[in-house]
């Protein structure tokens, strides 16, 4: 099992580093940099891009040089630790990244929780009581939520919140509470805002969920172990926690993975519309606008996340399923 | 009346006095009299600081002669102190906004377009070509340190001039036919510009929405100057911010455009409070601003100013929940009915400002495109008129804009004093017949069998648009352009571009046509640089080449070919040299008749309106304005300094 891990960790940095190379030349695929949007938007405000000074920042931040060398510096730096500058910003991606990472930390957890509460109970009534009315029901709002675009959703929302209670648009607090210190009356105004990006961002989840804790309940419901337990009187309820609950729990395990990086990323596209301050809306940005360190950067954060996942997921699963630890070491 | 003035009655006698009395309120800038710190009056919001001796009371702070803004007129009423005006934007960058609201300049714009000291106390110019800059004595940066000349020997010594600061050397508005001036520091308030040669540009371009700074707080960045700092400090400083030297960090702590830096002294309004990055910015009244009203009120009226950040495509329905005081930027004109609708509900009004491009949508052939086809085309000047007249530009108007805006070529606007109704008129009519007549004189004569035209060379006569794609309108005005050329035998397909793709395309000449808005600045007067109108930037789609060649001194780019371009050139490089201002109205009244003959920009409607939603609460926002960034600096002309809040509950 030690060597299992051991061996898994060094496979993550052949993959780490093929990931930052293909990182890298996908940013600099498209032509231009950042100085050149930078050009473009000034000169669509009317402002004259003075020419010189933009070679200078080009200069500056070391673009007169080959991408092979830049990809080095960038490289070496995020093994020290520096996940470099960014441009847009004027300061170093860290310090830009860490202050939204609590907020989107926040969205993200209280979002899964609320897929699961919601999912699981519906995903096993839905298995155990097949083609009810209840299931149709259910596994129809699911996919209510899962067919409307997110952007569409959170329109509405935030249209009948604002109408109805009064909530500002946009936004985790009321402006009012912006760059202050945490207070329970600023705790409140984040509540009053949080439900509607996590029902909106839970809505699709939840639907997916639902339909892979019904599938896989129904699977494990139709095998004979069951169907013996139960003929041998055990009542449903303890019959379905004790195993085939236990059983249709594999998927969600190796979904762990996938948990990771999406409590830092969240989900972008409801993070621009309701403009929450989270690191969605601010890397699609940085991707625009070609600020390529923090961009980069921060891509690579979302892989590190994910290749930890994936391994937690895979000791997890080999820790619950003794099946696939056999399988793994037959391989070697 | 003569009677009275003769034997002064008893109430002519009280009038006489009251009104002495009611002058003794009036600062001493308006009349000359001896000071009397009792006319100044301070914002409440200072009170605390002031008592506690923190800050030095008002007569201290301000410089010795205020400018006095005369706060009175139809719909402008001397105010008082207090509130915070709320602001919505779209992006972090989007803190330069402030600089422009704030519109404090060395020189400013007038409502006449005409350049007035505001931070200087006055200007003296001779044969145009030696400007004696006097400053206000007194003066003093945000951080209550002295503002003089030493800041601008600084700027021209330690900054432009400086390898590391600017490798590129001064900017361009310091330069005269190539040269630098000779820099003179007479006294404390006193400074010398002069140049052998006129240089028209240089005052001008310190009255800019995006003016040319030629100082810098110096008290404050000797600290991250090689010359002037300790070097081991410096050193620290470097590795703190993890730049790459003093050089990188003297850029990222000096800049006066973008207000990043909250330690950075300035002489605006409002300074910020919050550093980079934040949802929400908080501007704080600048305690030492050196504008006063005509009560001794020292401006600003507002104590502050915020700033949220959010997605700016929520900026209109944020705005319709009252979210902000006053909001113009990411509003479009299709958000008005929907915000019309929702101020009967919320606390605010909605405006209509015009705007001041000389076209809001105009087609750019590309006079330098790669395919030697369509660029010889797109040079016919018959070929550019019959496009012209066969836009049914009414159409276009009545469609998209409600037959608010006004059809007309790509020129001054009548608010402007070069305006010619001629130029404004010519090839704009709807003529098909002219247009076929013309297209069949370039000998564009044989058509497909759906009436498309052909090319000498057999190919059909038809061509992408290329826009920036950020609005639908855009592409709403090109689905009828397009019926409409149909009409005449060419065809065209809309297609719209990622801005930043958009702009190298058209540079590599791989664009036929594209569609963008026109002069940026139509309120255009004489004294303003008429460099729109010539290829001087590659920045102008309709010649790009041209535009680099000039730009880059020759070393990139084409020369020019055409004729007509050659005495654009030629005269935009006299109005360069020109002393005259009557000089300078013939070379601006010449380049607008060339353009709007040889229609190098196809230009179709302009005076387009811009919805401006202002608070119920806030006072002396004008009813009717313009709304640019050049030369009004948005709000910037109307001095947002002189807005205040009509309520009791403004929380200061």
């Amino acid at each position: 099992m030690l060597k299992y891990i051991l061996k898994r960790i060094l496979l993550m940095v052949p993959t780490l580093l093929v990931t930052s190379a293909l990182i890298f030349t996908v940013i600099n695929l498209p032509e231009g940099d950042y100085f050149e949007t930078l050009a473009a938007e000034m000169q669509a405000q009317g402002e004259k891009a003075d020419l010189s000074r933009i070679e200078f920042l080009k200069t500056e931040y070391g673009f007169d040089k080959p991408p092979i060398e830049r990809y080095f510096h960038w490289v070496t730096g995020l093994m020290r630790g520096d996940m470099g500058y960014s441009f847009e910003y004027q300061r170093p991606v860290s310090e830009i990244v860490g202050d939204r990472l609590l907020l989107t930390m926040i969205v993200s957890f209280v979002t899964i929780i609320f897929t699961w509460v919601v999912a699981f109970p519906i995903g096993i009534y839905s298995a155990t009581h097949q083609y009810s009315w209840g299931d149709y029901g259910l596994t129809f709002l699911g996919l209510i939520g899962l067919a409307v675009p997110h952007f569409l959703l959170a329109l509405v929302f935030m249209y009948f919140a604002n109408v109805w209670f009064g909530t500002s648009i946009g936004g985790l607090v009321d402006p009012q509470y912006l760059n202050q210190p945490m207070s329970w009356a600023k705790l409140r105004s984040v509540l009053e805002h949080l439900w509607i990006p996590v029902i909106i961002i839970g809505a699709g989840g939840t639907a997916g969920m639902i339909r892979a804790v019904r599938a896989n309940l129904l699977d494990e419901l139709q095998k004979q172990y069951y169907v013996t337990a139960r003929a041998k009187g055990l009542p449903p309820g303890k019959a379905l926690r004790k195993y085939p609950l236990r059983m249709s729990l594999n998927f969600f395990i190796s979904d762990i993975g996938d948990i990771l990086p999406s409590i830092v990323s969240g989900a972008e596209i409801v993070a621009i519309v309701l403009s929450l301050q989270t690191t969605g809306p601010l890397l699609i940005r940085a991707l625009q606008a070609q600020d390529m360190y923090l961009a980069g950067s921060f891509l690579m954060f979302l892989s590190f996340l994910t290749v930890i996942g994936v391994l937690i997921s895979d000791i997890a699963l080999a820790i619950l399923d003794p099946r696939i630890r056999l399988q793994g070491a037959a391989t070697k | 009346m003569t009677s009275r003035r003769q034997h002064p009655t008893r109430r002519t006698a009280l009038l006489l006095g009251a009104g002495a009395f009611a002058a003794q309120g009036l600062p001493r800038g308006a009349l000359a009299r001896e000071p009397n710190p009792m006319d100044f009056i301070d914002s409440p919001y200072w009170a605390g600081k002031v008592a506690a001796g923190a800050l030095p009371v008002i007569t201290l702070r301000l410089p010795e002669e205020p400018r006095v803004i005369d706060v009175s007129g139809p719909d402008r009423i001397p105010g008082r102190h207090g509130g915070t005006m709320r602001m919505l934007m779209g992006d972090q960058r989007d803190i330069r906004m402030m600089t422009l609201y704030g519109y404090t300049r060395l020189l400013v714009y007038d409502d006449n377009l005409e350049l007035a000291p505001d931070v200087l106390e006055t200007v003296d110019v001779k044969d145009g070509r030696i400007f004696t800059l006097r400053l206000r004595k007194g003066h003093r940066w945000s951080d209550g340190s002295p503002f003089t000349t030493e800041d601008f020997r600084y700027w021209w010594e330690d900054f432009a001039n400086n390898r590391r600061l600017s490798p590129g050397g001064p900017p361009q508005a310091l330069l005269a036919g190539g040269e630098k001036p000779v820099f003179e520091v007479l006294s404390e308030t006193e400074i010398r510009y002069s140049w052998t040669k006129p240089n028209p540009i240089f005052l001008p371009s310190l009255a800019g929405a995006q003016p040319t700074y030629i100082y810098m707080p110096s008290g404050y960045l000797k600290q991250f100057h090689e010359r002037y700092a300790d070097k081991v400090t410096l050193y620290a400083r470097v590795k703190a911010a993890r730049v790459k030297d003093w050089g990188s960090l003297h850029e990222r702590f000096s800049r006066m455009y973008r207000p990043e830096n909250p330690d950075l002294p300035t002489l605006d309004p409002w300074r910020n409070l919050t550093p980079l990055p934040a949802e929400q910015f908080t501007f704080q009244r600048n305690p030492y601003f050196h504008r006063i009203d005509q009560a001794g009120r020292q401006l600003p009226y507002v104590d502050e100013v915020t700033m949220t950040i959010g997605t700016n495509s929520l900026i209109p329905a944020k705005t319709a929940a009252g979210e902000s005081d006053l909001q113009a930027r990411y509003l479009r004109f299709d958000n008005y009915t929907f915000l019309k609708d929702a101020s009967k509900r919320m606390n605010f009004d909605v405006r209509l400002w015009k705007r001041a491009e000389g076209s809001w949508f105009a087609l750019m052939p590309n006079l330098n495109a790669i395919d030697p086809v369509w660029r010889d085309l797109n040079r016919d000047v018959r070929y550019r008129r019959a496009l012209s007249v066969a836009i049914n530009r009414k159409d276009i108007n009545q469609v998209i804009f409600f037959g608010l805006a006004k059809e007309s070529g790509n020129t001054a606007l009548p608010e402007s004093p070069l305006y010619d109704a001629e130029n404004a008129n010519m090839w704009m009519q709807a003529d098909r017949a002219l247009a076929n007549r013309l297209l069949d004189e370039i000998g564009l004569t044989k058509r497909a069998p759906d009436g498309v035209r052909l090319l000498p060379n057999g190919q059909r006569l038809e061509f992408t648009v290329e826009t920036a794609g950020e609005s639908t309108e855009e592409t709403d005005i090109l689905d009828l352009i397009k019926q409409d050329l149909h009409e005449v035998g060419i065809k065209i397909f809309p297609r719209s571009a990622q801005r930043d793709v958009f702009r190298r395309r058209i540079l590599a000449g791989q664009t036929v046509m594209s569609a963008w808005a026109g002069m940026d600045n139509a309120l255009v007067a004489a004294e303003m640089e008429p460099d729109a109108l010539a290829p001087t930037s590659s920045m102008q789609f309709n010649w790009p080449r041209w535009g680099q060649f000039l730009e880059s001194g020759g070393r990139e780019g084409e020369e020019p070919e055409l004729p007509e371009v050659q005495e654009l050139v030629k005269l935009y490089q006299a109005w360069r040299g020109s002393v005259t201002h009557d000089e300078r109205r013939t070379i601006w009244r010449a380049m607008l008749r060339i353009n709007a003959e040889q229609l190098f920009t196809i230009g179709v409607v302009n005076g387009t309106l811009q919805p401006v939603v202002v608070s119920r609460n806030l006072r002396n926002v004008p009813e009717k304005g313009l709304y640019s960034f050049e030369p009004g600096a948005f709000f910037g002309r109307y001095m947002p300094d002189t807005f205040w809040f009509d309520d009791a509950q403004v929380k200061s």
